[in-house]
């Protein structure tokens, strides 16, 4: 990816020198495997004056009231679905800097005084949104929201008085399906709507059959040294498309077993016999596509809007492969990057390119299999569960370094409130070392930890986390899972509930971005069924008939005569007793006397 | 209510009710037998019905077949060629097999210790990542390198392997694709299933390389012969007689039989004519090993981790070929794949009596109750009846009840019956002691090596039936025993007995109904001065002693006793089962109190 990388600034300059332009460009890179990586960026720029003006030409007036009215200094908003199988595909594009957890993830650097200020703020945002990108947005609520500490910094140049009164706040819905309903706002945000460009080769089918898929959507102010500050717009789509899966045509998309001759056998097994036996060498055959075939449609030229300058369309492919234009295009290549290959195209004509398939490589060179070869990434890592049952579970995260420099990044998990974390079991250890020896102070460097609420906010932790070369560390911790309340339970409870990605920002050796997968967290579940209300029926019945036959054979019972006198019901008898034997002696000595009034009262009784 | 409370407190001083108990004992016994047998009857058994909506077994077309079929005789010549190979080179092939179609494989070691033997092998499997997923589900496909008879998985491993390419041109997965592929049926998926929930105890087994999310079932391949097969045979007894919920064995048994037209059996029943006899049968059967505990083929392993499985095991001579059986299991994981949610409706308590006939928790479980109860009632008379003085008891009463007919209503101590001080210290001494010495041969017979555990065995049997009269001469010279001795060294026992049977039916029915069955007779065991009855009574005792019982059982089966043996010390070792600890815990303490019983009531006399 480092090539992409250097190709960036063939455009950034030239971002930088004008205030309202629009930049798009689409970027082909075959990956291992029939996997095709697309990169589609849109980048909009407007002048903070214009913007403040609600002067709007690029930027699309929706998001620009909605940040307006918000708030709002930066966005990042980010539509994942998928994984990203660093394994085999390699860097992630942009440095994994556009890309979110599975699901939708949101932040911001929001204008507030107080955090409580930033909270309003926070929902009239997620609240907007939510209706503008047709995403359950509105659900990231309290207990969803975490403020980091060290993960996040601002992209954008902002002046640091106005840094000091902004806060930033991070959200995440991990079980959020993203679909073609999320894809039509974000094209309709683009100055040429999906009919012209490069966005005309987005197409919902296509674009959710991917192996990975990831949009991007980022605000922020930019302030080039000279010139005026502006307000940049970028939208960005990644996909891995299966070439295979989407060569299949769309009204027939079921991958039935192919007639035996189209099967590509290894014809140097003994055994191999047309229509019998055929071993399968199809993964050694390498990729052979037309852009139309991928994408399902063609290209429609170029969006007018865009700088002539920036390429649309540019291919990563070993120069040695042959890759055919449509009429109209012009193809340029790089000196100092000979895998590198664009293309200027006419701006109403249909553009499609032809990858053929690779000559045939002589034995030994099967490997290559003419791409460009994906490069390492700085870590790997990957989270799972571990621990089974009902009541305790733990969380492992296996960190991989497998360069030369030592790795240090922030490792940050937000976590459900119903995830009750044992921060005191967090341990870090390098593989190979015994389980015992405690290396955890010399690999986590900084803890900050936000612990959550009971149904008011989840669980924060950051890690500032160092990894030495070639070194493996399992970062592991220890989680207590709490019962909701039955109402609390979603309509699917036996899904499990689910845990959202954790997200690695890396400061050495590079700055970039990963996130592992989210994870489904089983919580101890009623069972909501009919055997259930059987059980605490019948739990009921034998609770009371246990009682009526305890009684039964333990209670001793007596007629009421035969019974020895009640203590309490015999004081009072006896109290009247005493009472009737003074009033006759009372109305003796009144026969004599006088009547006090008290004695009166006793009499009246 | 007073009238009946006074008509049952009178019932309670009559005499008569002491004479009542044994009957209800020995009813309880006879209703628990019939009962059981009366389940098979149309009025007590229901017709299976797949409850999870979810699951649409067999809705959807299967297209596994055409050139499918001749990567499958390809793959099935590589596993033929791998036959003579050892472990890790036939994993290092599966694993570069797996590699080609673009799976992740991990392999993993693992080493058992159980009598003496060394149980070690590699494991090797492979993740198919479900395109657009997030690895929090996923669904596992096993075929052991060796099936369940011991047999190279011929047919198994080949179509395992061509399912694998077949799965991965789907896009549909909403689960991962697990493709285990152990060396045996028997230890290496245990291996694989603790390390994936991080149980195994990791000084011999080595934790997985790669994980994916959680386990949302599994389905097992036992195909090791060559010809066309007639029917498949569903085995889905899991570890301690837990079952897989029954919505999956539904669904498979609706997939075969009603879409591809493939017979199913359960228990080895080919040829069920749903007959009486056949269900009763299908259903002892299931019982027998449901009792027994032990894992019947690579997927018991699974249900301990509430993971549903099942085995899948061609039977019989017919005309389905590998494909049909490829389809069987692609529509089955296309149905698993449908699930929302983990299979939670349904049954997991039930005994099939054929493959769609069964009867539920609810109706079975009063016999298994009934036998254990029996218990509890004996202990409960003994322990009343101990209360009471013997000889004197006539004379005593008399004098009372003139007494109080003399005094009339005057009398304050209602007349209940007279109570003696029951000495409880050797009794308890007694049981404690047996219960204690019961550690021995648990410990024994899964801690000694295969050589010597037959003549442990028998050395153990000989001293099991000696012990009762050593403990009775021991008793009879420190103390005289009296009747109430007996009496409450008897309750004591029972009452152990009758609550550990109550609580292990609702876990492992079959084990409790067949323990309480083999115990019953120690409910009727009584001191006897006749010499005739007590002969008798020994040699019943003796009879239906522990380890007469597993001989006997060992030697109609056709079994040898250091198989069984190895058999159950691997139970132990390998699956920790635990009908070891209810035979030598609770059965064989019983049997050991009751039978010291008899025999010091001779010593006695």
């Amino acid at each position: 990816m480092r090539s992409l990388l250097s190709f960036l600034p063939l455009i950034v300059p030239s971002v930088l020198v004008s205030a309202t332009e629009y930049h798009e460009q689409l970027n082909l890179r075959p990956l291992p495997l029939s996997a095709l990586l697309a990169s589609f960026n849109f980048r909009a720029n407007t002048s903070i004056a214009d913007f403040e003006a609600q002067n709007f030409r690029l930027f699309p007036r929706s998001l620009g009231q909605i940040l307006q009215y918000a708030g709002t200094r930066e966005l990042h908003l980010r539509f994942t679905l998928g994984r990203w199988d660093a394994e085999s595909w390699g860097t992630r594009p942009w440095d994994g800097t556009k890309e979110g957890g599975t699901g939708v993830e949101l932040w911001a650097w929001l204008d507030a005084e107080t955090d409580q200020e930033a909270d309003e703020k926070w929902l009239t945002l997620t609240n907007a949104l939510s209706g503008l990108f047709c995403a359950s947005l509105n659900f990231i609520d309290g207990t969803r929201t975490i403020r980091p500490v060290v993960s996040f910094q601002p992209e954008g140049d902002h002046p640091n008085t106005t840094l000091d009164n902004t806060r930033l706040l991070h959200g995440v819905l991990p079980h959020e399906v993203v679909c073609t309903e999320n894809l039509t706002p974000f094209l309709k945000m683009l100055p040429c709507k999906g009919k012209a460009g490069i966005a005309s080769l987005l197409d919902g089918h296509k674009l959710f059959d991917a192996s990975f898929q990831s949009m991007a959507i980022d605000v922020r102010p930019i302030c080039p040294s000279e010139g005026e500050c502006v307000l940049q717009l970028e939208q960005t789509v990644d996909m891995v498309l299966d070439v295979d899966r989407s060569k299949r045509p769309h009204d027939n998309p079921i991958p039935r077993p192919p007639p035996g001759r189209d099967l590509i056998c290894d014809t140097s097994k003994p055994y191999h016999k047309p229509d019998d036996a055929c071993f399968p060498v199809d993964h050694l055959r390498g990729q052979e596509w037309t852009l139309s075939q991928i994408f399902g449609r063609t290209m429609k030229g170029t969006c007018p809007l865009t700088d002539s300058e920036t390429p649309p369309v540019c291919v990563h492919i070993p120069s040695t492969r042959d890759i055919f234009s449509s009429e109209g295009a012009h193809e340029i290549k790089y000196p100092n990057n000979d895998s590198l290959r664009c293309y200027h195209i006419e701006q109403e004509k249909e553009f499609t390119l032809i990858l053929t398939k690779p000559e045939v490589p002589a034995d030994g060179e099967v490997a290559s299999l003419g791409i460009v070869k994906p490069e390492t990434p700085v870590l790997y890592a990957e989270r799972s569960f571990t621990g089974h049952g009902q009541e305790h579970g733990g969380v492992q995260a296996i960190l991989t370094n497998p360069g030369d420099d030592t790795v240090e990044f922030v490792y940050m998990e937000s976590l459900p409130w119903f995830m009750r974390v044992y921060l005191h079991t967090l341990s870090a250890r390098i593989s190979g070392s015994s389980p015992n020896t405690n290396t955890t102070t010399e690999i986590v460097k900084q803890i900050y930890y936000r612990p959550a609420l009971d149904r008011a906010r989840g669980t924060q932790l950051e890690l500032l986390v160092s990894i030495p070369p070639h070194c493996t560390v399992f970062l592991t911790y220890d989680f207590e899972k709490s019962i909701l309340r039955y109402t609390e339970y979603p309509p699917d409870a036996n899904r499990g509930f689910d845990v959202a990605a954790a997200v690695i920002t890396t400061l050495e050796p590079k700055a970039m971005n990963i996130r592992t997968t989210s994870l489904l967290l089983y919580l101890p579940t009623p069972d909501f069924s009919m055997p259930y209300n059987v059980i605490i029926f019948t739990s009921t019945t034998i609770a009371l008939a246990f009682g009526g036959l305890y009684n039964i054979l333990v209670r001793r019972m007596v007629g009421a005569n035969e019974a020895p006198s009640g203590a309490l019901k015999d004081k009072v008898l006896g109290f009247i007793n005493k009472l009737k034997k003074k009033k006759t002696a009372v109305a003796a000595v009144a026969a004599g006397g006088s009547v006090t009034p008290a004695t009166g009262k006793t009499e009246a009784k | 209510m007073p009238r009946l409370l006074s008509t049952a407190l009178s019932l309670r001083r009559d005499p008569r009710l002491l004479k009542i108990p044994p009957y209800i004992s020995a009813f309880c016994i006879a209703i628990g037998v019939v009962w059981l047998l009366l389940l098979p009857l149309d009025d007590y058994s229901r017709r299976t019905y797949v409850s999870e909506n979810a699951l649409l077994p067999g809705q959807v077309h299967t297209y596994f077949g055409g050139s499918e079929q001749s990567i499958f005789r390809a793959f099935r010549h590589e596993v033929d060629l791998l036959a003579s190979k050892n472990n890790f080179e036939v994993n290092d092939k599966l694993e570069s097999i797996l590699t080609g179609f673009g799976v992740k494989v991990g392999r993993q070691n693992y080493t058992y210790h159980s009598a003496g033997e060394i149980y070690s092998g590699e494991n090797v499997y492979g993740i198919l990542q479900a395109p657009r997923g997030d690895a929090t589900e996923a669904i596992v496909l096993v075929a052991a390198w060796k099936s369940i008879d011991e047999q190279l998985n011929r047919n198994g491993v080949a179509l395992v392997l061509t399912l694998a390419r077949y799965f991965k041109r789907w896009s549909l997965w909403s689960k991962d694709i697990i493709l285990l592929l152990p060396p045996d049926s028997t230890t290496g998926t245990q291996a694989w299933v603790d390390a994936y929930h991080d149980a195994h105890d990791s000084k011999y087994i080595a934790p997985l390389p790669l994980k994916s999310g959680a386990l949302q079932g599994a389905l097992a391949i036992d195909y090791p012969f060559e010809h066309r097969y007639h029917e498949l045979h569903i085995i889905y007894d899991g570890t301690n007689g837990q079952l897989p919920n029954l919505d999956l064995i539904n669904s498979i048994v609706n997939i075969a039989g009603g879409q591809m037209g493939i017979e199913t059996t359960v228990q080895q029943m080919a040829g069920h004519t749903d007959s009486y006899q056949d269900r009763l049968q299908t259903m002892l059967r299931g019982m027998l090993y449901q009792g027994l505990g032990y894992p019947t083929g690579p997927h018991s392993s699974f249900i301990p981790y509430h993971v549903d499985a099942i085995t899948l095991q061609p039977a019989g001579e017919g005309w389905h070929d590998e494909m049909a059986m490829g389809r069987v299991v692609e529509g089955s994981f296309r149905s698993l794949n449908n699930l929302l949610e983990h299979l939670h409706q349904s049954f997991f308590f039930y005994l099939l009596m054929q493959k769609n006939r069964f009867v539920s928790i609810g109706t079975y479980l009063p016999s298994a109750m009934l036998v254990a109860a029996n218990f509890t009632i004996m202990a409960i008379f003994l322990w009343v009846k101990s209360g009471q003085p013997i000889a004197k008891r006539e004379a005593t009463d008399k004098p009372k009840g003139d007494i109080s007919e003399g005094k009339g209503v005057s009398t304050t101590t209602p007349s209940s019956p007279p109570t003696v001080e029951r000495n409880l210290l050797s009794p308890l001494a007694l049981v404690a002691t047996c219960h204690s010495i019961s550690a021995i041969p648990l410990f024994v017979f899964n801690h000694l090596g295969i050589k010597t555990l037959p003549l442990a065995f028998l050395l153990f049997s000989v001293s099991s039936t000696a012990l009762p009269a050593v403990f009775s001469f021991v008793i009879t010279s420190v103390q005289k025993p009296t009747a109430q001795f007996f009496q409450l060294t008897k309750s004591f026992s029972l009452l152990i007995l009758g609550v550990s049977l109550a609580t292990l039916s609702t876990l492992n029915f079959s084990l409790a109904f067949l323990v309480g069955l083999l115990a019953s007779p120690l409910t009727f065991i009584q001191p006897t001065k006749n010499l005739v009855t007590r002969l008798f009574l020994v040699v019943l005792l003796i009879l239906t002693s522990p380890p007469v019982v597993i001989s006997s059982a060992a030697w109609t089966s056709g079994v040898t006793m250091s198989e069984v043996l190895k058999a159950a010390s691997l139970g132990w070792n390998v699956w920790g089962m635990y009908t070891p600890i209810i035979i030598w815990c609770v059965w064989w303490p019983a049997w050991l109190i009751g039978t010291t019983n008899t025999l010091s009531s001779t010593l006695k006399l």
